[in-house]
């Protein structure tokens, strides 16, 4: 959690990830973003993270991304 | 049927209470029949492209929906052994649909171009020119309908079982001609949902569609003609004269695409559908990316969803980032490979926008500007921290929106310019020979608009950032409107409708009496 | 309000704001369609719309006339109140811009039918050959309904939501009107044609001049017509000659006058083939090409022949001998002559300037005195040594009678004219030159100030200016036969420094006077001064000489109204007057003479 956190804060700079529950939804994240932090998870938690899972409720939150990673490492 | 042609109106008000007046459950047939008509008023033969479409995507659905039921229904040791040719499968599936309609569209839409240029650069290749009709909206209905087996393949939903209701996903007629894109599981629903008149829809839908219409029809039409006039006369125009043809030019493809979408939601408002937007005030962007995310947004999305994710996280991408991350390392060994995605992606969009070298320019420019505009954020806010402006600084803002409208004109100039080459020695004339006096003096007044034209189109764009300036800041104008006098809503009627119908629908050519006895 | 309410106030507004327009649209009626209830203003209607317009006056006023002229806009130019003296008949100039043949056969369907026709004047332009049905949609070329039997539904509905700037446009030129044509409405109402006062008051002088003004003669566009339309244009003349016989009706073919460099954008084999299958089918009288197609003096532009023209064109076909017409202007083509007059009709004809010009150079003296030093006085002695030398070299003083015959090809001139002219009246004019024009026997014309004859002292003052002699020292110098008497206006030259408001020095309209106040005052001024001139010296009097020779287009115009002939300006120069040409006597060039002009400046300044 603290290594995600830590990940999220240096792609995205200036976010209050720990609160924020609308990041997809609030514009804060774009797709750019999105694409960035997923492949830094995918290299750094081995999660197997494809095209299906890129949905706004699986990366409004940080609690969000947390469980979609749980679910995708193998 | 154009939008703005009278038929059209009359075609509405029928179907509108052919809708309301016959049962229930017939409204979307309803829907259907004047989906059908209305695309076939632009022509009989256009509609086997739509069937095609419609057929293929429709069994690619079936046939796509089936595969996932049997994979779901798989034991987990046949999972195992079996999910592997499922994929496959199901990617042939999805491929086969993809290939025959890109294929037909890139044949409709870019064998000419292709021929042409083919033709320029390799002497001897004789490929045949075509000049097929482009069938119309072709480029959004494939688009849509792509989405919706890439979305069924990725078993988002599940496909639609009566082709008929599918055709309607296809065809709607608000929307095939210009978008927005719809995705599926948003708008099939609605379409073949039970509805009772709701007064205050239609009404919605209503004033939307006016302020499209105002748009489309006092502003984008007027300034049309003075873009026309001056892109017509090449290079012969001072800087400042294309300059300002260039900023009407802004004018009028804002005002005409996102009047037309305007227009398209309002009339689907008044049959109690809600499509999804496809313009957020694009005037207010404050990056090109912001922009690209408010400007066709329907589009945006599905670039996103279908080309942009799946390049970005292909097993390609996937080494490219490892690769960059080793060896070049940094913010740019980072974004590497995003960037590439992302610059492919805008170079798909400027092909989208048609076939020519200057859309594949365009594309370029908003690459470029875009990926490096990333390489340059820690810069620009290294910038910032030593000058010591927030972030949140308004007057940061107003300058980003500024640079930002200054980025898209520039744009603008490349694919306006019948030429690439013409683009870029007008672009040259606006930076080198650039005469604002020539603003004042006249000149302006013979580029085929007269005074009152001019005033129009600038009162007119005054008035749309005016109220998107509200929206901006959150104000509900149409409810807030609910909230005032009887007069002052009239009047909310009244003057709108005025200006369409006398600046917009009566505005036929007019020929002063001075014109009509020339000279003798 | 509830969102039902919004909903049937907003169809209400629709319905609102297009029967706004409609009734706007019917109530200004810039298209003269729905009968111009509020203004009644046909100049206008039929400058905007002359088909529909026209059909819509003479619905109304066909009991005026017996006889049209019909045809496309060179037909404007034969003149109406000469045609209604020739006939003794009442006619309408039915012109209509861009006419076509099968306009005008169905115009004169509809004519024979609802109105009283006795003679029909058809003219066809060569344009007809190439343009036939163009069926225009347009708001400006639509025959009525009634004429062309299109669907009146269309009609009406295309004017009923006509775009709202056309009503604007009418109101606010309604509030700019002239007394002269203005480009929304420049056709007379009671005649049908057009207007052409302002261009007919337009002074002509030489070619040089003319050209300068109407730089199409010196640069003619150049282009290729095809004649494809020659067939379906004989089969509705002849359709025509067939309902005129079948009514009763005198129809007379005229083709009217094409300018050179106009007829050289058609196939010579394409014109014959045109005028061989009219004249099969009718006699016509045929003014297409003559030597005045080689004159741009007697055209307005590039396609249009003047009135004045048309003047000569009617007096060749009536064989009336008191106006001029050049030779070769006007034959009577049959099938019989046809095959041989075509031989000639586009060969070059022998044009001799000298025939049908002339150069008369005008003297303008003022006052005699023995000590003259100033700009417009001159010595007995150097008037005597001027009139000596043009005596010696061959000069011959004429009247302004013998330059208006000459213009009107009843007179030739001497070899070497000139007119002397004295202006305002002074007593030394009898006193000094009066004598000195009698031992030489030069004529002379003298300009009068109506208000100050016989005067002493500035009108209403005790201000002393330069003596003027009275009626009675006019009779004896009119009796000699030598000197006549014309208007320096009544009192229209007054002088500033003895005057208290803004006083009227010229003939010009003053400034923020109103329009019909000036054309009245100006009249009046006019008509007071020939008749008191009329009735003291017998004297018809036709010339006036502009003060300070300042003129504009609206006095020449209100003074051609009046039968003025002759005006005379200030501008240094010599005029060229030109046979046919009535413009070619308006505000004419003179030589200013005083003191520091001796005779060899003088021959030289004629010669000039």
């Amino acid at each position: 959690m603290d290594e995600l956190l830590r990940i999220l804060s240096e792609t995205c700079p200036g976010i209050d990830f720990e609160n924020e529950k609308a990041l997809i939804d609030d514009g804060l994240l774009d797709s750019f973003d999105i694409i960035t932090i997923v492949s830094e998870i995918m290299d750094v938690f081995s999660a197997e993270i494809s095209v299906e899972d890129l949905v706004p409720e699986n990366f409004n939150s940080v609690q969000a991304i947390w469980a979609l990673i749980e679910k995708r490492r193998n | 049927m154009s939008f703005t042609s009278p038929v059209f109106l009359g075609f509405i008000l029928f179907f509108l209470l052919v809708y309301y007046l016959l049962p229930r459950r017939l409204q979307w047939v309803v829907l259907l029949a004047a989906s059908c008509v209305f695309y076939i008023s632009g022509g009989i033969r256009m509609i086997a492209y739509l069937l095609i479409t419609t057929l293929s995507t429709y069994l690619a659905g079936r046939l796509l929906g089936w595969l996932n039921e049997k994979g779901a229904g798989l034991s987990q040791e046949d999972k195992k052994l079996l999910s592997g040719r499922l994929r496959t499968q199901k990617r042939l599936t999805v491929f086969f649909a993809a290939f025959l309609n890109f294929g037909m569209l890139y044949v409709l839409k870019y064998w000419d171009f292709t021929a042409h240029a083919l033709g320029r650069l390799i002497p001897g290749s004789n490929l045949p020119v075509l000049n097929l009709a482009i069938p119309l909206g072709i480029s959004f209905y494939i688009f849509q309908s792509i989405g919706y087996v890439v979305d069924v393949y990725r078993d988002k939903y599940q496909p639609e079982k009566n082709p008929f209701k599918f055709a309607l996903f296809v065809s709607f007629f608000p929307q095939i001609i210009q978008g927005p894109i719809s995705r599926f599981d948003q708008l099939a629903g609605q379409l073949t949902a039970l509805r009772e008149p709701n007064f205050d829809s239609i009404k919605y839908g209503i004033q939307l569609t006016m302020w499209g219409y105002f748009k489309k029809l006092v502003i984008a039409g007027r300034a049309g003609v003075l873009v026309d006039h001056v892109f017509n006369g090449g290079t012969k125009y001072d800087g400042s004269v294309i300059a300002f043809a260039v900023l009407f030019y802004c004018i009028q493809l804002y005002c005409d695409f996102s009047g037309g979408i305007d227009i398209s939601r309002g009339i689907a408002g008044m049959f109690g559908i809600d499509m999804t937007i496809n313009f957020r005030r694009p005037i207010f962007a404050v990056s090109l990316t912001d922009y690209w995310r408010r400007w066709h947004i329907s589009l945006g999305t599905w670039m996103k969803d279908y080309v942009f994710y799946p390049l970005a996280l292909s097993k390609p991408f996937g080494r490219l980032g490892k690769f960059t991350r080793k060896h070049i390392g940094g913010t740019v060994g980072k974004i590497f490979p995003t960037s590439l995605a992302t610059f492919i992606i805008y170079f798909i969009i400027g092909i989208w926008h048609g076939a020519n070298f200057r859309y594949i320019a365009f594309g370029f420019w908003n690459g470029i500007i875009i990926t490096s505009s990333l390489i340059l954020t820690g810069f620009y806010s290294g910038v910032r921290k030593r000058l010591g402006i927030s972030d949140q600084s308004r007057l940061l803002r107003v300058f980003r929106i500024l640079r930002t409208a200054f980025l898209v004109f520039i744009g603008r100039y490349i694919t306006r310019a019948p030429r690439l080459l013409t683009a870029l020695s007008m672009l040259g004339a606006t930076f080198l020979n650039f005469h604002p006096e020539r603003l004042f003096d006249g000149t302006l007044l013979t580029l085929g608009l007269d005074k009152g034209a001019i005033i129009t189109v600038l009162a007119g764009i005054v008035a749309v950032i005016y109220v998107e300036l509200l929206q901006e800041r959150g104000i509900e104008i149409r409810k807030s409107l609910e909230k005032r006098s009887f007069l002052v809503q009239w009047l909310a009627i009244l003057v709108p409708l005025t200006a369409i119908i006398l600046l917009g629908i009566l505005n036929q050519e007019y020929i002063s009496a001075e014109f009509i006895y020339a000279q003798f | 309000m509830s969102s039902k309410k919004w909903i049937v106030i907003f169809f209400l507004s629709i319905i609102l704001i297009f029967a706004m327009v409609a009734g706007l649209n019917i109530l200004v009626d810039p298209f003269g369609v729905f009968g111009d209830v509020l203004m009644d203003w046909y100049s206008y209607n039929i400058t905007m719309n002359p088909r529909v317009a026209k059909i819509k006056y003479l619905d109304r006023h066909y009991e005026e006339y017996d006889s049209y002229i019909i045809g496309c806009s060179a037909t404007s130019s034969f003149p109406v109140n000469e045609l209604n003296s020739y006939y003794g008949a009442s006619f309408y100039n039915m012109i209509m811009y861009g006419a076509d043949m099968k306009d005008v056969e169905l115009t004169v369907s509809y004519m024979l039918e609802n109105y009283i026709v006795k003679n029909l004047i058809l003219n066809i332009y060569i344009d007809n050959g190439v343009y036939y049905d163009q069926g225009e949609d347009t708001l400006t070329n639509n025959l009525h309904p009634k004429v062309s039997g299109a669907s009146r539904l269309s009609f009406y509905g295309k004017y009923l939501f006509l775009n709202p700037r056309y009503a604007i446009s009418k109101i606010s030129s309604r509030r700019r009107d002239t007394y002269l044509p203005q480009p929304f409405d420049v056709f007379d109402i009671s005649t049908g044609a057009y207007d052409k006062r302002a261009r007919d008051a337009e002074p002509i002088g030489s070619l040089d001049e003319y050209i300068r003004s109407y730089p199409v003669f010196a640069d003619y566009p150049e282009a290729r017509i095809e004649m494809s339309q020659t067939d379906y244009c004989i089969k509705s003349v002849l359709t025509i000659i067939n309902m005129c016989r079948e009514a009763g009706v005198n129809l007379t073919v005229v083709c009217s006058p094409v300018y050179k460099d106009y007829m050289a954008y058609f196939d010579p084999a394409q014109v014959a083939d045109f005028y061989t299958k009219l004249a099969e089918i009718t006699p016509y009288w045929d003014f297409s090409m003559s030597s005045v197609s080689w004159e741009p003096r007697y055209f307005y532009d590039g396609t249009h022949f003047r009135n004045a023209a048309g003047t000569m064109a009617l007096a060749r076909m009536f064989g009336n001998d008191r106006v001029y017409v050049p030779e070769d202007f006007g034959v009577y083509v049959t099938k019989e002559n046809v095959a041989s007059y075509l031989e000639t009709l586009l060969e070059v004809p022998e044009i001799t300037a000298e025939n049908y010009t002339a150069r008369v150079p005008i003297l303008m003296y003022h006052h005699l005195d023995y000590e003259g030093n100033d700009t417009t006085t001159t010595t007995p002695e150097t008037f005597e040594a001027h009139m000596k030398a043009l005596r010696e070299n061959g000069y011959t003083a004429i009247s302004i009678e013998e330059l208006v015959s000459y213009v009107d090809g009843n007179g030739q001139l001497p070899p070497k004219p000139v007119l002397i002219t004295f202006d305002d009246g002074y007593l030394s004019n009898y006193e000094l030159a009066f004598p000195i024009l009698e031992k030489y026997n030069m004529k002379a014309t003298i300009f009068i100030i109506g208000s100050s004859v016989g005067k002493s002292f500035y009108r209403d003052t005790d201000y002393p200016i330069i003596p003027h002699f009275d009626y009675e020292q006019a009779r004896e110098m009119v009796d000699s036969g030598l000197v006549s008497i014309q208007s320096h206006t009544y009192d229209m030259h007054r002088w500033q420094p003895f005057e208290k408001g803004a006083a009227r020095t010229s003939i010009l309209k003053l400034e923020k006077e109103d329009e019909n106040d000036y054309i009245r005052v100006l009249k009046e001024d006019f008509l007071k001064s020939s008749a008191e001139i009329c009735e003291n010296l017998g004297i018809h009097v036709d010339s006036l000489a502009f003060p300070n020779g300042q003129y504009d287009i609206l006095s020449q115009a209100v003074l051609t109204d009046l039968g003025v002939r002759v005006t005379l300006s200030v501008e240094r120069g010599i005029n060229t007057v030109i046979k046919g040409l009535p413009q070619s006597l308006y505000a004419m060039k003179r030589l200013n003479m005083n003191e520091s002009i001796d005779t060899d400046k003088l021959l030289e300044a004629l010669c000039s």
